[in-house]
C-alpha cells in the first residue's frame, strides 16, 4: 500500500509524542522526487519535550513499494549513516530508526534535511565548483578510514580476500540469471579476470559514490547520500566508480564525475587518507564500473520486461546498455587490433 | 496498404508536439517523465527506420565468427560462454563485438558515437 502525507503526519505525531513524552507537531509532509528503491519524504517537526526539543527539518526514508534484494535494509542504512557520520563524513545526520511496522506500515528512519542539489545533469553544468572534486576526495578518504571488523557494521558480512575476483564472480552469477546472453559484458569480465591487479586493501566502500548521489550547496559538498550498496571492498572501486566516463553526465572533460578534474579529486583523497592512488589500477576499476553498471542495467531492464515491475525508467535503462558495452570494448581493445 | 503518414512519421510529429508545446509548459517535477517519453519515442523511431537489418547483420557476423548456424539467441549464448571460458579473446572477436555494439548504439543513443 502506498504511503501518503496524512498517514505520515498522523503516524509520526503519535510515535514521536510517545517517544519524547511531550507534544509534537508534524507539518509540511511532502514526497521528494527520485528513488526507485526508497521513498524520501520531507517534513518539519516541532517537539516540546525531550532531548530534541525545538524545530527540526527532517527527511523520512523508507522502502518504496518494491525494493531490490541486493540493497540494505533501512536499519542497516541507518547504521552506515551513523558510522560514516562518526568518521567525519559529510552525511545527513541520522536521528531515529523505527523498526515497528505498525507505525507507518513499513520501517523507516529520520535524518536531518540537507539543502542543495543532487541532480547529475545540473551539477555537470555548474561552473563555480572548483573545490568540489577535492572535497569529494577528502570525504571518500573518511569513508575508507572505516575498516573491518566493525561492530556496528557486522551485517556487511565477511570482507572478501580479493574484492575484484569476488566482484567478477558475482556479476557472472547475475548474468546467468538473465534470459539472454551478453557477450560484450562477458568480454569485459574476461578482460577484468586477466588484468586484475593485486588487491590493495579492504575498507568500507560506498559502492555508489558518484555524481547524482551527493548534494551540493553553494558550490560545496553538503551530504553523501544513498548508502544502500555499501560494503567491504577495494578503495579503488569507489575511485573508479566516481571517475568512470559513464557517470560524467556528458561533461567528459571533467573526469571526476563530470564536476572537476581527476587530479583535484585524487589530491583531496591522498591528503586526507595518506594513501597514494595507483593510477593504473584505477583504470581497471573504471572498466569494472562500466561492467557493473551494464549488469545492473540489464537486471533493471529484466524487472520491467518480466512484468515484475513495469516502469518507463527501467525500460529505458535497457537502452543505456549498448553505450556501456561500446565503452567496455573501447577500454579493452586488444593490443594487436 | 496502410494509409500515410507512416508510423514513424506519426511518432515524429507527436514527439515534436510533446517537446515543443507540452514539456515547456510542465511543472518541474513532471519534466523528467516527459523527457523519458520523448526519448522512448525517439528510440522507437530509429528502430522502425532501421528495421531488422541490424539483427540480420549481427547473425551473419556471429555465424561467420563461430562457424555455426542457429538463432541469434543461440549464437550469442555460444559466444558468451566461449568468451567466459577464455576460448574467444582474439582481435576478430573484439572487432565483431564492437561492430554489433556500435550498431545498437546507433539506435539507442546515436549521439554517443560522436563522444
Amino acid at each position: 500500500m502506498g504511503l501518503d502525507a496524512a498517514t505520515i503526519t498522523d503516524g509520526l505525531t503519535d510515535y514521536l509524542s510517545e517517544r519524547t513524552g511531550g507534544e509534537v507537531a508534524v507539518s509540511g509532509v511532502h514526497k521528494l522526487s527520485g528513488g526507485a528503491i526508497q521513498e524520501n519524504w520531507a517534513l518539519d517537526v516541532v517537539m516540546q519535550q525531550g532531548d530534541w526539543a525545538g524545530e527540526h527539518h527532517l527527511v523520512l526514508r523508507c522502502d518504496a513499494a518494491s525494493a531490490v534484494a541486493t540493497s540494505h535494509s533501512r536499519a542497516d542504512e541507518f547504521a552506515l549513516l551513523k558510522a560514516a557520520h562518526d568518521a567525519g563524513v559529510i552525511v545527513p545526520m541520522p536521528c531515529i530508526l523505527c523498526d515497528d511496522e505498525r507505525v507507518l506500515g513499513r520501517r523507516f528512519f529520520l535524518m536531518h534535511r540537507v539543502g542543495g542539489i543532487a541532480a547529475g545533469h545540473k551539477l555537470a553544468r555548474l561552473t563555480d565548483i572548483s573545490g568540489l572534486a577535492g572535497e569529494l576526495g577528502e570525504n571518500l578518504a573518511h569513508i575508507h578510514s572505516l575498516k573491518p571488523p566493525h561492530e556496528d557494521l557486522a551485517f556487511l558480512g565477511e570482507p572478501p580476500d580479493n574484492p575484484s575476483t569476488a566482484a567478477i564472480a558475482m556479476y557472472r552469477g547475475y548474468l546467468d540469471e538473465l534470459d539472454v546472453a551478453h557477450p560484450v559484458i562477458e568480454w569485459g569480465l574476461r578482460w577484468l579476470e586477466t588484468n586484475a591487479p593485486a588487491p590493495s586493501d579492504v575498507v568500507l566502500c560506498h559502492r555508489d559514490y558518484r555524481t547524482g548521489n551527493y548534494m551540493v550547496e553553494d558550490g560545496h559538498l553538503s551530504a553523501v547520500l544513498d548508502w544502500e550498496f555499501a560494503g567491504w571492498s577495494d578503495p579503488l572501486e569507489d575511485i573508479g566508480w566516481l571517475c568512470a566516463k559513464c557517470w560524467r553526465f556528458g561533461a567528459n572533460d571533467r573526469e571526476a564525475g563530470g564536476i572537476g578534474s581527476r587530479e583535484d579529486f585524487y589530491a583531496g583523497y591522498e591528503a586526507a587518507s595518506g594513501r597514494t592512488i595507483d593510477r593504473d589500477s584505477v583504470y581497471f576499476w573504471e572498466v569494472m564500473a562500466h561492467v557493473r553498471w551494464a549488469v545492473i542495467a540489464c537486471q533493471q531492464a529484466a524487472r520491467h520486461v518480466s512484468g515484475e515491475e513495469r516502469s518507463l525508467e527501467l525500460a529505458l535503462t535497457a537502452h543505456v546498455v549498448p553505450e556501456l558495452e561500446l565503452e567496455i570494448l573501447n577500454m579493452t581493445e586488444p593490443l594487436n587490433a | 496498404m496502410r494509409d500515410q503518414p507512416s508510423g514513424k512519421d506519426l511518432l515524429d510529429i507527436a514527439r515534436d508536439v510533446l517537446r515543443d508545446d507540452l514539456i515547456p509548459a510542465l511543472p518541474d517535477d513532471k519534466r523528467y517523465p516527459a523527457l523519458m517519453i520523448a526519448n522512448a519515442m525517439a528510440i522507437v523511431m530509429r528502430q522502425i527506420e532501421a528495421g531488422e537489418e541490424g539483427s540480420i547483420e549481427e547473425q551473419k557476423i556471429l555465424s561467420d565468427l563461430l562457424r555455426e548456424d542457429g538463432s541469434l539467441e543461440h549464437l550469442n549464448a555460444t559466444l558468451a560462454s566461449r568468451i567466459r571460458e577464455g576460448r574467444a579473446d582474439g582481435v576478430e572477436i573484439w572487432q565483431a563485438l564492437r561492430g554489433v555494439a556500435a550498431g545498437k548504439v546507433g539506435e539507442s543513443n546515436p549521439r554517443y558515437l560522436n563522444v
